[in-house]
């Protein structure tokens, strides 16, 4: 018989088993099944016309393009910002309603371990449903590309440009097509579907309810996404050139420790779209920050829930 | 055995503070008790008497508010302790989307098991609990009582020395309530002390070596059941081999009614569910009444 092994503050095995039962029970789940609006809404974009596009005469090819991807990055990073908020909600308040909670923590199971590995699971999750979505938007982007490429070269070869000219022109359409630059704009929208989940399951350890939790998650992901603006207009009269006060600064600060700001996630998820280019810098910095909000609330949230009564 | 008490419960309060700094609630009053190694215990009372509070401060899901909990001999709150603990909550319900081995598989490997010896472990849990035929079943089929099985099969997973057990039969059918019974039986002929809550005092009866019975959050009583079941104001003899002028007058009673024979004088005995009854009423209301 066992007599007190010594249990590890933090175990990667133990969160790993925790992370593979998290996968799963989303699988099973059926989770997968919001892939089937996205594919269908991608293979659409591409056999459709879009309303603006009546031709290669009408609107340059590269702003075609630029419009496939920004609505496919748009559709990725809506499913997946809701799909990070929703599964994190979703899994810790039915694992305390339902009591599965007690059987976890009544093994040796840290608690930080507990709530890693949730966070770990969905982020899996994710990551298997933004490959899944990335590879239909480079599939389909693929076709889109050669489709307009095919139509740009015999419009450009009516207007009596030279082979080579064509070729050039082509070549800085494929530009816009699948390329590593348009992965960088998926993976920025990866690491911000990340740190919501993050943001969901700090809110999920103080809340009482799925709705609250997604509720607020959500509106952390709006906040989010538009606080450098309002922190710009609400306390820097930049028009004006005016020095912030004091008090501004502070609860412009306030503010950004609170809610992440996603405005770097969204400036590079637009640049891949105009396919200009991102320095691979700019990735690691973005990598490294989507880390440390990660980190940081994943603590709060053990903070939170350490003292938690059941 | 171990002279460590595998569970120790020393002065426990468990407030609960009421909405928006409210008056708080006491839950759990200066309560006090020690489970030996090896036996069974059975903490009984009515419905709000603190029996879950005390049971999950036990298990180090709640803080006491003062005192301690600690489990063969290390505090309760430290995630070390429950190593050697197994739990089975009441009406457990586990993720339905696993099936009844990887249930087993999955707390098995919480608690640090692997490979062919996790592999094995699993195959017996399930024979224990009678879920073989289901092993490969997933959960959200499976009845309330085999959900109280698969309960007993993680809670014992891991070879726990405590195995603590909230209502183990609660939606249990006789036949698998009998068969719990058995099981809890067996764990304590290999020395695994049990510390259960139970409504079906017939059962703790047949049991349980020491109740505790609860009201209002505090122990009201506790000890050794033969002890808090005797009538000690009475006395049973059976009589053998009496003196002979006793046993006449007492035969000259007993001949006056037909066919009947004084066999034996003792300490009558209640039931425990009197006892209970008896420990649990409220005094205030009978006195009005």
């Amino acid at each position: 018989m066992s007599s007190f092994p010594k249990t590890s503050f933090f175990s990667p095995s133990r969160v790993s088993i925790i992370a593979a039962s998290t996968v799963t029970q989303l699988v099973r789940m059926k989770v997968f099944l919001f892939l089937a609006p996205v594919a269908l809404l991608f293979v659409a974009l591409n056999f459709f016309e879009l309303p603006i596009y009546q031709g290669p005469d009408t609107l340059v090819p590269e702003q075609q393009l630029r419009t496939h991807k920004n609505l496919c990055l748009g559709t990725m990073m809506f499913f997946t910002s809701l799909f990070a908020i929703v599964s994190v909600a979703l899994i810790i308040p039915s694992d305390v309603e339902d009591r599965t909670l007690y059987t976890i923590l009544c093994k040796p199971v840290p608690r930080l371990d507990y709530l890693a590995g949730k966070l770990l699971g969905v982020i899996l999750v994710l990551l298997m449903a933004m490959l899944v979505m990335d590879f239909l938007l480079v599939v389909t982007l693929h076709h889109r590309t050669a489709s307009i490429s095919t139509d740009f070269g015999r419009y450009l070869s009516d207007l009596g440009f030279k082979e080579a000219e064509v070729a050039r022109g082509q070549a800085e359409l494929a530009k816009h097509g699948p390329t590593w630059v348009l992965q960088y704009g998926v993976m920025a929208h990866f690491f911000k579907a990340c740190i919501l989940a993050a943001v969901a399951l700090l809110i999920s350890t103080f809340s009482t309810s799925t709705l609250f939790t997604i509720a607020a998650g959500v509106m952390v992901w709006i906040i989010g996404a538009f606080q450098s603006i309002a922190r710009d207009g609400l306390f820097v009269d930049s028009f004006a050139g005016e020095t912030p006060s004091l008090a501004d600064k502070i609860l412009s600060t306030i503010i950004s420790l609170i809610f992440p700001d996603f405005q770097l996630f969204e400036s590079i998820a637009d640049a891949s779209v105009r396919a200009q280019e991102i320095l691979g810098d700019d990735i690691l910095k973005l990598g490294g920050l989507t880390l440390i909000y990660l980190a940081i609330y994943t603590v709060l949230s053990w903070f939170v829930f350490a003292d938690k009564e059941f | 055995m171990s002279d460590v008490n595998a569970i120790e419960v020393h002065e426990l309060i468990k407030d609960f503070k009421g909405p928006f700094r409210g008056h708080s609630v006491r839950a759990v009053d200066q309560v006090s008790l020690q489970v030996k190694a090896g036996e069974v215990y059975g903490l009984i009372g009515p419905n709000g008497s603190g029996k879950s509070t005390t049971m999950k401060a036990v298990l180090g899901l709640i803080r006491p508010s003062s005192g301690s909990c600690s489990i063969f001999g290390r505090d309760a709150l430290k995630v070390d302790s429950r190593n050697d603990v197994g739990f089975l909550p009441e009406n457990p319900y586990f993720y339905k989307h696993l099936t009844a081995a990887e249930t087993v598989r999955f707390y098995g490997k919480l608690c640090g098991m692997r490979g062919q010896a996790l592999r094995q472990r699993i195959d017996e849990m399930l024979e224990l609990v009678g879920l073989s035929e289901a092993r490969n079943r997933p959960l959200r089929g499976f009845s309330k009582g085999m959900l109280q099985r698969i309960g007993l099969a993680q809670a014992l997973v891991h070879d726990p020395r405590l195995v603590v057990l909230d209502e183990p039969t609660a939606g249990v059918d006789p036949t698998g309530s009998r068969e719990i019974r058995d099981l809890i039986l067996n764990l304590k002929s290999r020395g695994i002390t049990v510390f259960l809550c139970s409504h079906l005092l017939e059962q703790v009866q047949e049991i349980c070596d020491r109740v505790g019975i609860m009201k209002s959050g505090t122990l009201v009583k506790e000890g050794r059941l033969e002890d808090l079941i005797s009538l000690r104001d009475r006395t049973e003899l059976i009589l053998e081999h009496a003196p002979e002028d006793l046993l006449t007058q007492i035969r000259n009673l007993v001949e006056v009614t037909h066919g009947a024979h004084l066999l034996s004088e003792a300490h009558p005995r209640t039931t425990l569910e009197d006892l209970y009854l008896d420990e649990t009423r409220d005094h205030s209301k009978s006195a009005h009444s």
